[in-house]
């Protein structure tokens, strides 16, 4: 998945934050899908909530080293493990 | 049967429900405890019902939800100007319409449209609009539907929810063979109160008298080769515990009360992650592992 992708995915979903953690609810027609609720960690959530329209895998590792301390290649890790999850989650089941 | 009267009242988890109609209303048995003959207070739902379905009861602007499985569609939601239209579809015969209904914007307001009965009368809350009825109640109030099981000890409910086989039989089994009263096995409504919040039973197929008991714990459970149990907390026990409440989760408000519902109701009412050997050691198990746990 590109990280661009997530944006769009924002709209599918109702979010709520508990703690420093992420809770995602798909808006779905289909009763099937009720069950599929998400919890994101903090660093997915900071992942999450800061996608834009425009922002780059680049982007997001700065973002990441700034905010909590890391370096790039775990930033990186980070990221990749987090797009590779979603994919699982929201792509490949919807 | 039993029932059968042109206005009826009834209480379930204290919400008043009214139906009224030109004809005969029926109820199936499981409801026929929660009527009251006397309510003088304002109905939190009235349901005008109507004998037959009229080709063209509502306009559907978008289908927005489906209720179905692989085999079998149960009902569907249009959305229809500012209100909500439901088709539901006969339980047994799949391919036909069993009623048609409209729910208003405050979700107060139904019209209910039920082909005529064997006796020319009409059973507006027959399976599944029954059901539906409720939980769009709980839509418009302070509490949730869920699917689950509750036994009360006299001072604590007890909460036990999963997946389909996962056990909520059972451990009313276990329960009830250790003395205490089971709320209902299958379907239940918990709503905040002033000192807490309280858990009710709801209509089911069977008569059973109306029950509430204060929650104390909810249980996440599962079969296991031993009794293991971990208490949940934050998201993950929010998540855990609202994927077993009963949703239609098409609009935005829908989903945003209930996880304000779950979050408040999570963080005053502890929830436990339990495995469990389906025998009498776990009612055991629980007493002597949750203490502390209980508020």
């Amino acid at each position: 998945m590109e990280i661009q992708t997530l944006y769009q995915l924002k709209s599918k979903f109702v979010a709520r934050e508990v703690g420093n953690e992420l809770i995602l609810v798909p808006l779905t027609g289909n009763v099937a899908q009720m069950s599929e609720l998400f919890t994101l960690n903090e660093t997915a959530k900071f992942i999450w909530e800061n996608s834009t329209e425009k922002t780059t895998v680049e982007d997001m590792e700065n973002a990441l080293t700034e905010t909590f301390a890391i370096d790039r290649e775990t930033a990186r890790k980070d990221i990749e493990n987090f797009l590779r999850q979603m994919e699982i989650m929201f792509i490949k089941k919807g | 049967m039993g029932n059968q009267q042109n206005s009826i009242n009834l209480v379930i988890a204290g919400f008043l429900i009214r139906l009224f109609s030109d004809s005969v209303i029926e109820l199936e048995e499981g409801y026929l405890p929660f009527v009251v003959q006397k309510e003088e207070r304002d109905a939190d739902v009235t349901m005008q019902c109507f004998r037959a379905i009229p080709s063209l009861t509502f306009q559907p602007d978008e289908l927005v939800f489906e209720a179905k499985n692989e085999e079998q569609l149960f009902y569907s939601i249009y959305r229809t100007g500012r209100n909500f239209g439901f088709i539901i579809y006969d339980q047994e015969r799949f391919d036909e319409i069993q009623q048609v209904a409209m729910l208003d914007e405050t979700f107060s307001h139904w019209k209910v449209y039920s082909e005529a009965t064997s006796e020319n009368n009409i059973m507006p809350l027959k399976y599944p609009l029954g059901p539906i009825v409720m939980h769009y109640l709980t839509l418009k109030t302070n509490a949730v539907m869920m699917h689950a099981s509750c036994a009360f000890d006299g001072k604590n409910a007890r909460i036990f929810t999963g997946f389909s086989g996962a056990g909520k039989s059972t451990m009313s089994k276990m329960w009830s063979a250790a003395g205490n009263g089971i709320v209902n096995d299958d379907r239940l409504i918990i709503r905040k109160r002033e000192n807490g919040y309280s858990v009710y039973n709801t209509p089911m197929y069977y008569a059973d008298i109306p029950k509430v008991a204060p929650l104390s714990a909810l249980y996440i459970i599962s079969h296991s080769p031993e009794n293991m149990m971990k208490k949940l907390t934050g998201a993950m026990a929010i998540t855990k515990v609202m994927a077993f409440c009963i949703q239609n989760n098409f609009e935005k408000q829908f989903i945003e009360s209930r996880l304000s519902f779950f979050s408040e109701l999570c963080a005053s009412v502890p929830v436990y992650e339990l495995g469990f050997v389906p025998d009498e050691s776990v009612v055991k198990f629980i007493l002597e592992n949750e203490t502390g746990g209980i508020k």
